[in-house]
């Protein structure tokens, strides 16, 4: 229903409309010629002449339009576009809007040798649809055996499971054999001939049977070769407004609403509210004497864990909306600062990693259940097994090590060709990502280069080069979890100190020095793309992936502020300012609140971030809410007030209101 | 100062710390062996690694007069040795910048 403003300006010419010829789509149904009709096409048998229309009895005029486009100054084809509609009227039911459809507009949604061959292949009725299938405009001899090939694939399971073995070797032999594109397909489909049991059938071809969904598989799978202007494909029209639902969806920078709770309107742009994105601080974390290096949220996202440069972790209560923390347990009796922590899937017990010691605790009663020092330098990763079978720990020592959900050690993977600095596992238990500092055992290269002068003679340096520290290569490692072979390894720039994988299983996010991250593709092997922004020299800093569908990319950084950007398009949306003075080391997004995620620095806190409260973002003064919950508390805290003019407009009074 | 991993060498002999392992050189840094230092022989070396250095301080030694500054282990806090930031003697000049470390607190890691 789209008038143009010089059509709707001038009423005068709508009115002489008729006989003109501009095409003015608003005037359905004035350019009636009488054509009749008799386009009734898809076997549905319903009259376009129903009763109870308006315009006339049995005498429904087909509109002549001029030209083949859904409007003048569009790209859609208007054929194309009414074939869609009424695919979608008839998939609901309108049939008799889709009968008057097809008469008004003289296009029919698909020939009537189509729809019957649909039913051939539905109802199971073979020799008929395979008839149909070479009137269906296949050009491309190869693609016309194909789907023969299927067709009769179909036939041979259905037989095979109706017990008619002797008919599904005739099949097998007749029918596919000549027309198998290759040998490997045709052999599993013959070894099936020894299966007596239908369910056993089933299972090896990996097809659900005559009564479950294969025969509209095999349909799909027919529209590959089928032109589509021959046959659309199904819900053709839906599969179109999905994907423009998509693209809005990745067209929303601050998009952080589940699906299920985004209400999708045909009428309107999907867009996310800013307001609703954890850029404010309402509450901050004091208790560690010293740096906190890292934070890991339980998994179900009520408390947070802190490791701390104090030689201490410390359990904190954050609830559900942070507004009654505390510092719960207090994990002592550590040698060395923490840097490492790791609940198990239930959250009943906490790994800490303080230099080459790993401890298990109780993490209801904080009290400590056991050590294991196997590691012989500092351990950098600690990740528990999605299956629950146990964990799994890396170190600077190039071993990676297997432990029970006790603490006792299952296997050594050995030593590795990585001093490894982080390690993730994928949730899908496929692949295991390990970062670090390659590192052969056996370096025999490397001594010659940095050996230009012997090392005996004394006072030998005058007028050479002094000599230097070989820089170090960094990798990303990557092992199939099950056999612990390496499936890929790629070398990364600078020092690698940070690994996570998303929830999908598909990506990895490396942070490196000088001032990068990367998402790497893990099933192609292909870097994704990159964030920038932050500052990342010499210590190390970690990364997150959080929000719903893993929308955001969060990093700490070593200018003190925390860094957020939008994962799909790599833009830099937020540069959140809070901490003190010195790097923020890491961040970790809350993964049952997506509203909110947690960040550690050496200013000795920790910061939980979130949407600022909606009682706020309508009262308060506008650029007022991002300082309302600093408190100010942490002890070498700098100026603490977001720099906001900017952007504070964004915040004012809603207009909802 | 934020967190960081203690740097790792590779070389043909590595000398750590004798408590911890800790990486410090290699011989390919070693400038000079007839070095004394309190627990007997010691070492100069061009560059050492993974160090905590004290305050300046000026100490008279065998060969005249120097600013040096400890050294310590930055895992275990071993005292190891020295660093000499200044030395009077011009024909000491060479050491300037380097850095001692005691034969008795080091080990051969890999």
């Amino acid at each position: 229903m789209r008038l143009s403003d010089s059509e709707q300006t001038t009423p005068v010419q709508a009115l002489v409309g008729p006989s003109s010829h501009n095409g003015l789509s608003s005037t359905n149904g004035h350019t009636l010629n009488g054509n009749g009709f008799g386009f009734f096409t898809n076997g549905n048998g319903v009259s376009a002449s129903g009763s109870n229309r308006k315009n006339g009895k049995g005498s429904l005029a087909r509109v002549n339009l001029p030209g083949q486009l859904l409007y003048e100054d569009s790209n859609v084809d208007r054929e194309e576009f009414v074939r869609l509609l009424l695919q979608s009227l008839r998939d609901v039911g309108y049939t008799e809007s889709a009968a008057t459809l097809e008469a008004e507009s003289g296009y029919s949604m698909e020939e009537p040798e189509v729809q019957r061959f649909r039913e051939y292949i539905l109802e199971g009725i073979w020799t008929k649809a395979e008839d149909a299938l070479s009137r269906l405009g296949i050009v491309d001899e190869d693609n016309l055996w194909d789907a023969k090939f299927l067709i009769n694939k179909q036939k041979y399971l259905e037989l095979l499971e109706a017990r008619k073995t002797a008919a599904a070797l005739h099949v097998l032999r007749a029918e596919l054999a000549p027309s198998s594109p290759e040998p490997s397909q045709l052999h599993a489909l013959s070894s099936l001939i020894m299966c007596t049991d239908p369910e056993d059938i089933r299972q090896r071809a990996d097809w659900d049977g005559a009564s479950g969904q294969s025969r509209q598989q095999l349909l799909l799978q027919l529209h590959r070769f089928i032109p589509p202007s021959v046959m659309i494909p199904q819900r053709r029209f839906l599969t179109l407004l999905h994907q423009a639902h998509e693209d809005q969806l990745r067209r929303c920078t601050y998009h952080n609403t589940p699906i299920d709770a985004t209400p999708f309107s045909l009428l309107s742009d999907h867009e996310c509210n800013k307001d609703e994105f954890p850029g404010v601080t309402t509450t901050v974390l004091l208790g560690h004497a010293d740096e906190v290096w890292n934070v890991e949220w339980s998994h179900d996202g009520m408390y947070l864990a802190s490791g701390s440069r104090d030689k201490t972790a410390i359990i904190w209560y954050i609830g559900p909306d942070s507004r009654k923390w505390e510092a719960f347990l207090v994990l002592r009796e550590h040698d060395f600062p923490v840097h490492s922590i790791a609940w198990s899937l239930d959250d009943a017990m906490l790994l800490t990693g303080a230099e080459h010691h790993i401890k298990l605790w109780d993490a209801k009663t904080g009290s400590f259940i056991r050590s294991m020092n196997e590691h012989t330098e500092t351990v950098t990763a600690l990740s528990w097994l999605p299956d629950g079978s146990g964990f799994l720990s890396a170190a600077l020592d190039r071993k990676i090590i297997q432990w029970d959900t006790e603490g006792n050690k299952k296997l050594s993977w050995g030593t590795t060709d990585l001093r490894v600095t982080d390690l993730a596992v994928t949730p899908d238990l496929s692949r295991v990502v390990t970062i670090g500092m390659h590192a052969p055992s056996l370096s025999e290269s490397g001594g010659a280069a940095a050996r230009a002068r012997p090392g005996s003679g004394d006072n030998t340096n005058s007028g050479g080069n002094p000599p230097t520290i070989m820089p170090t290569q960094n990798r990303c490692v990557v092992y199939h979890l099950m056999t612990r072979q390496v499936e890929s390894s790629f070398e990364l720039e600078g020092e690698v100190t940070s690994v996570k994988v998303s929830r999908d299983s598909q990506y990895a996010l490396i942070n490196h020095s000088p001032d990068e991250i990367q998402l790497w593709d893990l099933k192609r092997v292909r870097l994704a793309r990159k964030f920038t922004g932050q500052r990342q020299g010499r210590h190390i800093i970690r990364s997150c992936l959080g929000g719903v569908d893993d929308s955001f990319v969060a990093s700490g950084s070593e200018d003190g502020n925390v860094y957020v950007w939008h994962r799909d398009t790599g833009a830099l949306l937020e540069t959140l300012s809070g901490h003190g003075e010195g790097s923020v080391n890491s961040v970790a997004w809350n993964p049952r609140n997506q509203q909110m995620f947690a960040s550690c620095s050496d200013d000795r806190s920790i910061r939980i971030w979130e949407a600022p409260p909606s009682e706020l973002v309508t009262d308060a003064p506008r650029g007022h809410i991002r300082t309302y919950t600093d408190f100010s508390a942490s002890s070498k805290g700098k100026g603490k007030t977001r720099q906001t003019d900017g952007d504070a407009e964004e915040i004012g009074p809603s207009p909802r209101f | 100062m934020g967190m960081s991993y203690r740097r790792y060498l590779h070389g043909e002999r590595i000398y750590g710390c004798s408590k911890c392992r800790t990486h410090l050189t290699t011989i390919s840094f070693m400038i000079s062996r007839a070095f004394n230092g309190q627990h007997g022989r010691a070492y100069l070396f061009e560059t050492v690694v993974n160090i905590v250095e004290g305050e300046p301080s000026d100490r008279v030694m065998t060969t005249g007069n120097h600013t040096v500054r400890d050294i310590y282990c930055i895992k275990c806090n071993t005292t190891l040795g020295w660093k000499y930031d200044k030395a009077y003697e011009a024909s000491q000049k060479y050491k300037e910048g380097r850095f001692i470390l005691e034969r008795n607190l080091l080990i051969d890691v890999q």
